[in-house]
């Protein structure tokens, strides 16, 4: 692509912009995580009083670790059983014809449009008799669950737009139908079955109120159930820097999931690119 | 093959026969708001000994905010869980959990030893129909903490107090008072104080009618002046306990209603602060009329469905023995509900404020008992939020809206 | 071209049903293969969802207060007029509600496109960008939400500072409205931008060339070339940046937990359901709240039309 100096400066200013509006907020929880308790209040966007003890205290109790540990097990495998469920039938819905396609998809909208939290008490008296609540069973169930009608709309959006040619093409060129799903199909869904498995990792990476109603362990907890019960140096005060603390560890895992999965996105940018 | 099958059945009939009956020690299920320096672990562990292997206590954390540890064991109990032995009950809850029939009322003799001793406010909050359900275990009630370097002589009533900030304010010095208005169980706290405070209450003894009347429209008026003063924190509509303690270590305050815990946490933070703090009981309403502080904290109840109710019933009397309570008010700031530990002297001496805190104690005051009173606690912050558009008008709207609350009709806010 | 319709013609196999057309043995295998693909995920929705939801739906119609369990009893409709009848809490709600909704999912989609854009031209650091742009979409929410009220807290926070000494936006309802879009836009913009930019990597290069050399202006070639080729990302994007934003929650309530009329028809469905512990009024306003996003979820496809998935496939 040829730019122009001035178009160079002027995209490599909005690249500078986009991160700095992303970025503000996050560091302001980044110096609350460094902020000595007496200054909390001091309202500078920069520590004056350093100290690590926030880092220290959340480590402190298996509280915290064993929370990190259950949200990034618990997200990774509904992630992978989610987006492998809705990639098949996301494949039927938007390549193939049989009836109750339409009843399917409209049946999808509706679990995904209900409001999760008057359905937590029925699931939890379920899950106690099934004997998973308080497991991470309990929680990758309602995960997949709700993150299927996302990751079906979103697969069968970016299969419609594959090209029916390729795959006879690729049956012309002698290829298996398996062949011809591996070679062709695979690298231009790759862009869309990636975004999915980011955006259903981080729904129940974010997930609160199955989180709070289906734990009550470090068994199954998740961090953000966890941050519930943070507390600060009595009843009353709020655990500012734990909380800040908390923010800025669980992000790291996140940060370290999207570096991977971007780049899948852009090698599948580039492989449609040479394709298209 | 046959020696193998038996030896099976000798393992399994092992296991299944060894664990119940009367060897081996009950795990009791203790469910609290997670205490941060660990005195009741330490309680727990002293009391399962004490046991001699009649109860282990297994601590089970709640979340911190109140709300939160109530949907948690609300939930459970809904679902008839046995698994629930002792439970922490916020003071407000008991009606409620007695009325569902979610918590076990104290057998008499057992009541008896309870009532022994224990403060009569908290065990006021502990009995419904009649009945004791809960134990009370620790208690909490603000006083008046005060600049001294500002404030030479700390006023007796709301008005002397506005009227000093309002000094203060004209001679540029720090000036706020510092009280919790946001939309939350704190205000209504405070307006319970302020209406009791002037002699009368806002819901009928058993829990049935709202009784508002002139001393609600005195604690109205109250709210109103100081609103509508240079005395009040322009945030004070997002304000809880947490911000008002900031606020004043920050400086900008001359006065401060809020629990003791502000006291070490000054300490540690601001000593320039901390060095003219000073405390007082909480203002009156009416100039001679005693003040009556709304009381908070936690009762001990046993769960209804739970299968060791005599060994949870023992274990809560340990748990508040005299010598628990004060590891509790030392090592965890809690205030005991012994009225024997106040005379303790190592009490004493990790309370200097121990006198105000006893006096307010004795003539505390409690928030509603009805098993709605959640309702009727979010009708109150609701009505008067935010502080500074309250007037003595809102009288009607209030009490139509809590007797609703009562009745569980309508919407709750 | 339609290989399909002459492939029926030539080997139709029997009827499948009286008045249609014969069911082929190709479309047969389609069918069976279509529903041995969906059969796993229609299997899990089935079983965890319903349940959940018809009992929820059937408690609605009770009178069921946890509180107060000997007066469960069968009320009809009554929870549904109690709720539609209340302005002050219900309609107040479903108001701010409704002007959030609007305006985040306004801001979000402008942003959500202009910032895909911008990563998809990323000149240095493609991976940093990108990952710098999901970060706030990866931060626990209400981790998030912290970080908001402490900056607009008067004394403790950075933007507070910014406006005078005695402002405190969160406690007047159209500041704290305003700010509670600001934290809903920031947080869910990546969103945005991440399934938009997926749909702009749809967009082949060499028509964007062409329509350049024909003369285009950047803006032309945006509106006749990028957007409709992104439309059904476009559309999945809004579709479910709407319900979710309809659905807000955890931002209100670290915010301002709904005070001073800021709450939400979730906020106050968790109120009842959970505080006041009615759940038969609490589960009739979900089914309304859920009413309310499917009627958003129609007017969005029917909009749309044949960019909605699952419409009749064109071969």
């Amino acid at each position: 692509m040829n730019a122009t100096p001035k178009q160079r400066l002027g995209w490599s200013t909005a690249n500078v912009v986009v991160v700095l509006i992303a970025a503000i907020p996050v560091l302001w929880l980044v110096s609350l995580s460094f902020k000595d308790p007496s200054t909390i209040t001091d309202g500078s966007y920069y520590p004056h009083k350093w100290t690590w003890d926030n880092y220290r205290g959340i480590f402190d109790q298996p509280l915290f670790t064993h929370a990190l540990v259950n949200s990034i097990a618990i997200a990774l495998i509904s992630t992978f059983l989610g987006v492998a469920l809705g990639a098949m039938a996301a494949y039927a819905i938007a390549r193939l014809n049989f009836p109750g396609k339409r009843l399917l998809v409209a049946s999808a909208l509706l679990i995904a449009m209900f409001p999760p939290i008057s359905l937590v008490n029925p699931m939890f008296n379920l899950w106690r008799t099934l004997g998973i609540f308080d497991t991470w069973v309990g929680l990758i169930i309602p995960y997949m669950t709700f993150s299927l009608p996302l990751s079906i709309y979103t697969l069968s959006a970016f299969f419609r737009e594959i090209p029916w040619e390729l795959e006879r093409a690729a049956a012309l060129d002698g290829a298996t139908p398996i062949q011809a799903f591996r070679r062709v199909i695979i690298p231009l869904a790759a862009p869309g079955v990636f975004t999915t498995a980011i955006l259903v990792f981080l729904y129940c990476w974010n997930d609160f109120v199955f989180a709070i109603s289906l734990t009550s362990t470090n068994n199954a907890r998740t961090v953000p159930a966890a941050l519930a019960f943070f507390t600060g140096a009595s009843q009353f005060e709020q655990p500012t820097g734990s909380i800040a603390a908390a923010a800025v560890v669980i992000t790291i895992p996140v940060v370290i999931v999207v570096l991977l999965f971007q780049r899948r996105i852009v090698a599948g940018l580039t492989a449609g690119a040479v394709k298209g | 093959m046959g020696i193998v099958l038996a030896a099976l059945a000798l393992a399994v009939a092992a296991g299944c026969g060894g664990g119940q009956s009367s060897s081996g020690p009950v795990t009791l299920n203790w469910y609290i708001f997670p205490e941060f320096s660990g005195a009741f672990v330490k309680s727990a562990a002293a009391c399962s000994q004490a046991s001699n292997g009649a109860y282990q206590i297994k601590i089970q954390t709640l979340p911190n905010a109140a709300d939160g540890q109530r949907q948690q064991m609300v939930r459970r109990l809904a679902a008839d869980d046995s698994s629930l032995d002792i439970l922490g009950l916020d003071v407000t809850w008991t009606p409620e959990f007695a009325e569902a029939g979610w918590i076990t009322p104290w057998p008499q003799d057992l009541a008896q030893k309870i009532q022994n001793g224990t403060l009569q406010t908290m065990l006021d909050t502990a009995t419904w129909n009649g009945k004791l359900y809960s134990a009370p275990f620790n208690t909490n009630t603000q006083l008046l903490w005060y600049r001294k370097d500002l404030v030479p002589n700390p006023p007796k009533t709301w008005k002397q107090m506005i009227s000093m900030a309002t000094e203060l304010s004209k001679q540029g010095k720090p000036h706020y008072i510092e009280i919790q208005g946001a939309q939350y169980e704190g205000y209504t706290v405070w307006f319970n104080t302020l209406v009791a405070s002037a002699g009368g209450q806002i819901v009928s003894d058993d829990g049935q009618k709202v009784t508002l009347n002139q001393s609600a429209v005195q604690a109205l008026d109250t709210i109103h002046q100081l609103a509508n003063s240079p005395a009040v924190d322009p945030s004070i509509g997002n304000q809880m306990e947490d911000q008002t303690r900031l606020q004043f270590e920050a400086g900008r305050a001359a006065f401060e209603l809020n629990y003791p815990y502000v006291y070490p946490s000054a300490k540690a933070d601001v000593p320039d602060i901390f060095k003219n703090m000073a405390w007082t009981v909480y203002p009156t309403v009416k100039e001679g009329v005693p003040t009556h502080v709304t009381i908070g904290g936690i009762d001990l109840a046993v769960g209804a469905f739970s299968q060791h109710k005599q060994q949870a019933f023992d274990a809560i009397q340990c748990l508040r023995s005299p010598q628990n309570e004060i590891r509790n008010a030392v090592l965890g700031g809690l205030p005991p509900v012994l009225e024997s530990v106040y005379s303790d002297p190592k009490f004493q001496k990790a309370y200097p404020m121990w006198q105000a805190i006893f006096t307010t104690l004795k003539q505390a005051s409690v928030r509603p008992k009805t098993p709605a009173y959640q309702s009727v606690s979010l009708q109150i912050s609701y009505t008067l939020s935010p502080p500074t558009s309250v007037s003595a008008k809102d009288l009607g709207t209030l009490k139509s809206r809590i007797q609703d609350a009562i009745d569980s009709k309508g919407l709750v806010p | 071209m339609r290989l399909g319709a002459v492939a029926d013609a030539g080997t139709a196999v029997g009827t499948g049903r009286p008045g249609r057309r014969p069911i082929t043995e190709r479309a047969r295998a389609e069918r069976r293969l279509a529903w041995l693909l969906c059969a796993p995920a229609v299997a899990v929705m089935a079983l965890v969802a319903i349940y959940p939801i018809v009992y929820a739906i059937y408690l609605s119609f009770q009178r069921y207060d946890l509180r107060f369990p000997d007066s469960k009893s069968w009320i009809g409709v009554d929870n549904y007029t109690t709720i539609l009848s209340s302005t002050d809490l219900w309609w107040q709600a479903f108001g701010v509600t409704v002007l959030i909704t609007v305006v985040s999912v306004a801001i979000e989609l402008v942003l959500g496109m202009a910032v895909a854009i911008v990563m998809h031209r990323a000149i240095f650091g493609r991976g940093i960008i990108r990952t710098a742009v999901l970060v706030p979409y990866g931060i626990v929410t209400v981790a998030a939400a912290f970080s908001w009220q402490y900056a607009w807290t008067p004394g403790t926070g950075y933007l507070a500072g910014l406006l005078s000494s005695t402002a405190a936006p969160l406690t007047h309802q159209w500041q704290a409205i305003a700010i509670i879009i600001l934290a809903e836009v920031w947080k869910t913009t990546p969103f945005m931008a991440l399934l938009l930019l997926a749909g702009l990597s749809l967009v082949p290069e060499e028509l964007l060339r062409a329509a350049k050399v024909d003369g285009a202006t950047a803006w032309q070639r945006f509106w006749r070339v990028m957007v409709p080729v992104m439309k059904p990302a476009i559309l999945v994007a809004l579709l479910f940046r709407t319900l979710d934003a309809f659905r807000i929650f955890d931002n209100i309530y670290v915010l301002t937990q709904g005070s001073q009329n800021t709450r939400s028809v979730s906020i106050l469905d968790y109120d009842q359901l959970f505080t006041a512990l009615n759940l038969g009024v609490g589960s009739a306003m979900s089914v309304l709240i859920f009413l309310a996003t499917a009627l958003i979820a129609f007017a969005y496809i029917k909009g749309f039309g044949a960019a909605a998935p699952g419409q009749e496939l064109e071969r």
